[in-house]
C-alpha cells in the first residue's frame, strides 16, 4: 500500500496568495494648521476676492466735557480691510479599466478616499504656508543650543503671551478644571501654538510643561495636541513650517505659530469648498479604457490680525 | 497620446534667469534660441537646452547644443560642464532653497557690500548665515544688486553704524517670493522723522495705502511701534522703503543689537501686512483718486505658483542673452517608468 502522504509540496495550494480582511492604514501627517482659523464663506458670482472688514477700537484720548457747551472733536472712524484671493487646487488619478478589473480591491472607491485625504492634507499645507510667510516670528533666546534662534524655553513662550496680551488677544481654548486625579494639574484658558514634530523633545524639556496625559482629563482632546507650556497648548505635525538653513549657523529654523482668537481665517467658496468627481471611461478615452477621479477645492486664507498672532522661531536643542 | 506637448511659449530675454509655471509639471523640457540659431555665434553660446524629468537631470543641469565659433556646427554637452553656463532647475516647492556658498567678508557700510565668489544675478533673495562678526544679521533673506562674480551690495541694509566688519558669511539663493503674499518682512531701520521712514531688507511690493503692523523686540529700541491702536498706513513706497502715516520723529532711536550680544538678544525687527485703507477722495484735484488698492498684492494670495521651470539667464544658458527670443516647450508623458518617489509634502 503507498504510504504517500497529500502534503503542499505536491499539492500547492491552487492561489499561492489571499488577500487580508481589509487594507493597512494609509499615512497622514496631523492636519493642526485650520481648526484655529476662523471660517468664512465666499459666495459664487461675486468675484473672487473676499474682504474682511473691521472697525478699530476708538481713542480713549480725552473725552471730558467741561460744561462750557463746546462738543469734543468727532473722531474719524478706522476701518482696515483684509482681503484674500480664492484659488483652486486640483488633484486626479487615471485608472485603467484592467487595474479595475483585476486589483483585488473596489479601487475606484479607495482612490477617491484617497483624493479626500489629499484635499484635507493640502488645505492644511496652504494653512501652514499663511502662517509661514505673512506673520511676524521672534527668535528663541532663551535656549540653550548656542544658536540664534535658541531651541525653545519657558522665557521664550512667556514673551509671546506678553506680546499677545499686550496687543488684548483672546485666548482660544477653555481652561481644564483641576481634579483631584494624582499626577494631574489643570490647565489656563490658552492660546494655540503650532510645532514641527521635529521639536517635541525639546518640548518636553521645557520648564512647567504639562504633557498631554497630566491634562485632568481627556475628554475632547485631538490626537495632534501634545503639551500645554505657560499660557498655550502645542499641537504638533509633521509637517509643520521648517525653513532651511535660517538659523545663525544655517541649521533649519522651526516657526511656531501662536494666537488666539479671529487670528486668521479660511474662507471657503460656497459649493466648491470639497469636489470630487468622477469621469467614466467613454469619456476619458476614446476604447473606453481608462475613468479618471479629481478631487477640486477652493480656498483663500488671510491673517485678520495681526495683533493677535505671533510666534517663535526656534531650532532644536542639543 | 503617450508623448504631448502641453504648453509652448516664447520670451524674450532679458540675460537674467526665467521662470516657467507647470501646472502640469513636465517630463521633458526644451528651449530653443531663435536669435542665435540664425547667426554664428561664439563658442558656448547655448542654442538649444534640453531637460529630462523623473530625476534625471540634476539640479541646475542639462544638455546643451552650442555652436562652434563662426561654424554652423553643434557641439552637445551638459551645462554642468562650464561654471559660467547654469541650466535648468525644476522647482515643485516654495520658498526653494539652494546649495551654501561661502564668503568671506560683509563690509560696515551704507550699504553693506557682500564679499563671495557667486553667480547670482541682480534681484535675487538670499539667506544669510555664519555672519560672523555681524552676528545680529545672521539668518536674514536680503534682496541682493550690483552683482558681481566677487561680490553683490545689499542696498537694504545700512551696516555703518556696526561696530565691525563680518570676516565670513555663508549665502543661500531662496526663491524670491515667498509661499504666501504679501509676505512678513525684516526691518533695517526707522528714520525720525515725520513722516516716518521704514527700510526693510529686500526690494518689497507692498503698495501705497495698505497697512502694516509691526513687531520690534525691546533689543531694537522703538517699542512705540509696537502696539499701534490702529495699523500705520504706507503713503509712500521705495524699492527697500516704506513711508508711513506716523510721525516718529520723538520715538525712541531704532538700532541693530550689537554683534556680541548674539546669541542672547531678540532678533529680529519686522513688519507683517495688516490689510489696506481703500481711499476714494472725490474732492481731489484735478480728477477724484482711488488709492490703497492693488489687486495683483493687496489681497492674500499664493506668492511663487508651483511647479516651475527655473531657466537660467545668460548667453551659456537656456534663458539666453539680453535681447534673444527663447521658445520653450514643455512635454508629458501620460504612460512612462514610474515617476520616482515624490518626498515633496
Amino acid at each position: 500500500m503507498s504510504m504517500g502522504i497529500t502534503n503542499i509540496n505536491n499539492m500547492a495550494p491552487e492561489l499561492p496568495l489571499q488577500f487580508s480582511e481589509d487594507l493597512l492604514s494609509t499615512p497622514m501627517f496631523n492636519l493642526i494648521h485650520s481648526f484655529g482659523a476662523d471660517l468664512h464663506y465666499a459666495e459664487a458670482h461675486i468675484g473672487k476676492t473676499t474682504r474682511m472688514s473691521r472697525y478699530e477700537r476708538l481713542s480713549t484720548d480725552g473725552g471730558q466735557l467741561d460744561g462750557s457747551g463746546i462738543d469734543p472733536a468727532p473722531e474719524v472712524v478706522v476701518r482696515s480691510d483684509i482681503d484674500a484671493t480664492m484659488e483652486i487646487y486640483a488633484k486626479t488619478v487615471v485608472i485603467n479599466e484592467q487595474v479595475t478589473l483585476y486589483e483585488n480591491d473596489k479601487v475606484l472607491t479607495k482612490f477617491t478616499a484617497l483624493l479626500g485625504q489629499w484635499m484635507r492634507e493640502k488645505e492644511d499645507l496652504l494653512m501652514r504656508d499663511l502662517y509661514a510667510s505673512s506673520v511676524s516670528y521672534i527668535n528663541a533666546v532663551g535656549g540653550l543650543n548656542g544658536d540664534q534662534p535658541s531651541n525653545i524655553s519657558r522665557n521664550d513662550v512667556n514673551n509671546i503671551e506678553r506680546i499677545l496680551l499686550g496687543n488684548d488677544a483672546r485666548t482660544m481654548l477653555e481652561q481644564n478644571d483641576a481634579m483631584d486625579k494624582f499626577g494631574t494639574a489643570p490647565t489656563r484658558d490658552a492660546f494655540i501654538a503650532l510645532a514641527s514634530t521635529d521639536i517635541t523633545p525639546d518640548l518636553q524639556n521645557v520648564q512647567g510643561v504639562l504633557l498631554k496625559n497630566a491634562y485632568p482629563h481627556q475628554d475632547g482632546l485631538r490626537p495632534e495636541e501634545y503639551c500645554s507650556i505657560s499660557r498655550f497648548r502645542f499641537f504638533v505635525s509633521s509637517k509643520a513650517a521648517k525653513l532651511t538653513g535660517a538659523s545663525l549657523s544655517g541649521a533649519n529654523v522651526y516657526t511656531i505659530p501662536m494666537y488666539g482668537l479671529e487670528a486668521a481665517a479660511k474662507i471657503d467658496q460656497n459649493n466648491y469648498s470639497c469636489v470630487l468627481g468622477y469621469r467614466p471611461p467613454y469619456v476619458v478615452s476614446s476604447v473606453a479604457q481608462n475613468s479618471q477621479l479629481y478631487a477640486k477645492f477652493a480656498i483663500a486664507r488671510a491673517i485678520t490680525n495681526q495683533n493677535w498672532i505671533s510666534g517663535l522661531n526656534v531650532t532644536q536643542g542639543l | 497620446m503617450p508623448f504631448t506637448i502641453i504648453t509652448q511659449d516664447s520670451f524674450v530675454s532679458t540675460g537674467a534667469n526665467y521662470k516657467v509655471n507647470l501646472p502640469s509639471s513636465a517630463d521633458y523640457f526644451v528651449t530653443t534660441n531663435i536669435t542665435q540659431m540664425a547667426l554664428a555665434p561664439a563658442t558656448a553660446v547655448v542654442i538649444r537646452g534640453e531637460w529630462y524629468g523623473n530625476g534625471l537631470t540634476a539640479i541646475n543641469d542639462g544638455i546643451r547644443w552650442k555652436k562652434t565659433n563662426s561654424t554652423n556646427a553643434l557641439n552637445i554637452d551638459t551645462f554642468a560642464t562650464a561654471t559660467a553656463s547654469n541650466g535648468f532647475t525644476y522647482v515643485t516647492r516654495s520658498p526653494y532653497v539652494e546649495a551654501p556658498v561661502t564668503g568671506t567678508a560683509i563690509t560696515a557700510a551704507n550699504p553693506a557690500v557682500v564679499s563671495m565668489t557667486n553667480t547670482y544675478q541682480n534681484g535675487d533673495r538670499v539667506r544669510l548665515y555664519s555672519t560672523t562678526g555681524m552676528l545680529q544679521i545672521g539668518g536674514m533673506d536680503f534682496t541682493i544688486s550690483s552683482v558681481s562674480g566677487s561680490a553683490f551690495t545689499l542696498l537694504g541694509l545700512d551696516a555703518s553704524g556696526f561696530a565691525a566688519a563680518a570676516t565670513n558669511v555663508v549665502a543661500r539663493r531662496i526663491s524670491n517670493l515667498d509661499p504666501v503674499e504679501p509676505e512678513f518682512l525684516y526691518v533695517t531701520k526707522v528714520s525720525l522723522a515725520n513722516p516716518c521712514v521704514v527700510t526693510v531688507s529686500q526690494a518689497h511690493n507692498y503698495v501705497v495705502g495698505q497697512k502694516i503692523a509691526f513687531q520690534i523686540p525691546p533689543s531694537f529700541g522703538m517699542q512705540e511701534l509696537n502696539r499701534l491702536r490702529v495699523p500705520a498706513v504706507i503713503t509712500a513706497v521705495g524699492t527697500y522703503t516704506m513711508t508711513l502715516n506716523i510721525d516718529s520723529s520723538a520715538f525712541t532711536a531704532f538700532a541693530f543689537p550689537a554683534s556680541t550680544a548674539s546669541p542672547t538678544a531678540q532678533l529680529f525687527a519686522t513688519l507683517a501686512p495688516a490689510g489696506q485703507s481703500t481711499q476714494y477722495q472725490p474732492l481731489a484735484l484735478p480728477v477724484p483718486t482711488y488709492t490703497g488698492y492693488n489687486f495683483n498684492y493687496a489681497p492674500f494670495h499664493t506668492g511663487q505658483f508651483t511647479p516651475y521651470m527655473l531657466l537660467s539667464g545668460g548667453a551659456q544658458s537656456p534663458a539666453g542673452a539680453s535681447g534673444d527670443l527663447i521658445v520653450w516647450q514643455a512635454y508629458k508623458m501620460e504612460n512612462g517608468p514610474a515617476v520616482p518617489v515624490n518626498l515633496a509634502p
